[in-house]
């Protein structure tokens, strides 16, 4: 690329093809994500009429907030299930599909429909399917179990449902980066194990894993902002937040707190924490690719 | 293997047994039946739902009636017709498609210019476009709620779908796309004096179509799966998308019973147009992932 020689100089041209995207990014990402931080120190009096200026409190009102500790504390914790679970499931069978000699094209689509799947149709179809007293997976769980699964009531129940839901709708985009990734491991680096006769599930942990790491962290990192950013619908759709806050992600309380009590300081205050959060991932990835960049492309 | 000298302690039926099931696990069989497996068990739950999606409300409280009902059809014309669903669906259509045109657009064009041009601070601006990254709507949502309100878009096409025509990932896949078309061909353009615009459309655009192709899919399935903003900043329930329509069947009921029939075949029609598009481009899909993770 260093001696590629661009054949167009004019800067003035150069701007004009940039002008549309920059403004929109500038209008619609860089001023209001400013604009949640600079909020996040004010305090909004009625229905948005004025603004105190309030220093950290809002940050402090978050600190202090049994209710917003117990929110992220869930959230953290619906982030770990879900990326373990959505991993294991999808390497599971991401794996049979790379093992899979005959018909891998009609497995593989079967495979990735799921990433079509919206996740309010997801939060939809398993809310009734797993319904306490109409749902039939629960129906048959119930008499093969001898439990009672009554999930509208439990929250530990609650939170399990929603982690089964975000697993299902994140298969495919795992299951389409993981088929990829393995489908890249040269050939020269499995041969000898091949030949050595070395078993399935030894060669996927012994031989696969390690050489596909890179993509297991991006796809660490995709699911953990799934499960912080768009598990919204599942909440919203299946539990509003309930039995006890046992479901109260921090992306359902920021909204809450913004468009139903209209704590505008304080829901920026939690916008902020998110950043932060989304943040770290990145560096973490980046950080983590670099490491890895020998196996890349 | 150091693993096979634990093996040796083992009585010689149990240490066949093992290698018996060994040799089953890495046949060809188990992978065709345990994949088949998993994947009728990940669709089951879409499977009932379309057979439930045609039952009556007493044939679905009946629980594990599983038999195609007899309510036929009808629920997906009450669900399109009495419950708005075609009007949620079309502005769902309207919504996905202006945005995959316009980030596809407004990306090849910033693409073109971060690829093709020589101007002063190329590298800090495509920074500040991939920073963007960092702030999804979450971390934006009250301001830009209020943006809105102030720009006079509440309840308009323009606020579900200004915010998303630009794109860090589409000018990233776009500008690495570019920088992989051979030289030679750029340098031709340049002798024959072909003009920024004429060189995108005539050389650039057929050159990328794949990639176009799968950036359109994404962006189609990304913003027909939009809820959040679409649910704070559509308040006119007529404007209102599919997704967040979909909650509004929830609330259906006849004589006290929720009418699920309804209710699956409402999601199930939410579910179609991405599920097609999917199934028609899952190549160019597939490929342009490849490209991104790299």
């Amino acid at each position: 690329m260093s001696d590629f020689t661009k054949p167009y100089r004019s800067t003035t041209q150069a701007g004009l093809l940039l002008v549309p995207t920059l403004v929109v990014l500038v209008a619609f990402l860089y001023y209001p994500a400013v604009e949640t931080f600079r909020l996040s120190f004010f305090q909004t009096l009625l229905l948005g009429t004025g603004q105190q200026f309030v220093g950290i409190d809002n940050y402090v009102a978050l600190a202090t907030s049994a209710e917003y500790r117990q929110s992220l504390f869930v959230s953290v914790l619906f982030a770990a299930a879900v990326v373990v679970g959505t991993l294991a499931v999808s390497l599971f069978i991401s794996y049979l599909l790379f093992e899979v000699r005959a018909g891998a094209s009609g497995y593989l689509l079967a495979a990735i429909w799921p990433y079509a799947l919206p996740t309010a149709v997801a939060a939809t179809i398993l809310l009734f399917m797993l319904h306490p007293t109409l749902g039939i997976v629960t129906h048959y769980l119930e008499a093969l179990t001898g439990l009672t699964l009554d999930w509208f009531t439990s929250g530990p129940l609650a939170f399990g449902v929603l982690v089964a839901v975000a697993v299902w709708k994140q298969l495919g985009y795992n299951i389409i980066f993981l088929v990829a990734a393995l489908n890249n491991v040269p050939e020269t680096l499995t041969e000898s194990a091949r030949l050595d006769g070395v078993g399935r599930l030894r060669m996927l942990v012994r031989v696969y894993l390690p050489l596909i790491s890179p993509t297991l962290t991006f796809l660490v990192v995709m699911n953990t902002i799934y499960a912080f950013f768009g598990a919204f619908p599942l909440v919203d759709l299946m539990t509003s937040g309930g039995p006890n806050n046992a479901t109260n992600l921090l992306i359902f309380k920021l909204y809450r707190d913004a468009f139903s009590f209209n704590s505008l300081g304080l829901a920026s205050a939690e916008s902020t924490v998110l950043f932060g959060i989304v943040s770290i991932l990145m560096y973490v990835q980046l950080r983590f690719s670099d490491r890895h960049a020998h196996y890349g492309a | 293997m150091a693993t096979n000298t634990d093996t040796a302690t083992e009585t010689a039926p149990s240490r066949r047994l093992r290698t018996r099931l060994e040799r089953a696990f890495n046949g060809d069989l188990f992978v065709h039946v345990a994949l088949a497996g998993a994947i009728a068990l990940v669709a089951l739950p879409l499977v009932l739902a379309v057979i439930m999606s045609t039952q009556s409300t007493t044939e679905v409280y009946e629980v594990t009636n599983l038999g195609l009902g007899s309510a036929g059809l009808s629920n997906y014309e009450t669900a399109l017709t009495e419950y708005n669903l075609t009007r949620y669906m079309i502005n769902s259509a309207v919504m996905s498609v202006v945005i995959v045109v316009g980030k596809v657009s407004l990306s090849l064009l910033a693409a073109l210019a971060l690829v093709y041009y020589r101007f002063p601070f190329e590298r800090a601006v495509f920074t500040f476009i991939l920073l963007t990254l960092l702030v999804p709507v979450p971390v934006r949502i009250v301001p830009l709620f209020q943006l809105m309100a102030d720009l006079g878009w509440a309840n308009s096409l323009l606020s579900i779908t200004g915010p998303y025509i630009a794109s860090a990932t589409a000018v990233f896949l776009f500008r690495q796309h570019f920088m992989s078309i051979p030289e030679s061909l750029v340098e031709n353009a340049r002798l024959d004096g072909v003009g920024p615009l004429s060189f995108l459309v005539r050389v650039l655009i057929p050159m990328s179509r794949g990639m176009i192709a799968g950036v359109s899919v994404i962006t189609f399935i990304y913003a027909w799966n939009q809820y959040l903003w679409p649910l704070i900043v559509v308040s006119d329930q007529s404007k209102q998308v599919v997704q967040v329509g979909i909650k509004f069947l929830q609330g259906a009921s006849q004589s006290g019973l929720t009418q699920w029939g309804l209710i699956m075949a409402g999601a199930v029609i939410a579910l179609l147009p991405p599920l097609a598009v999917l199934v028609a481009l899952h190549r160019p899909l597939l490929e342009t992932f490849a490209i991104q993770q790299k």
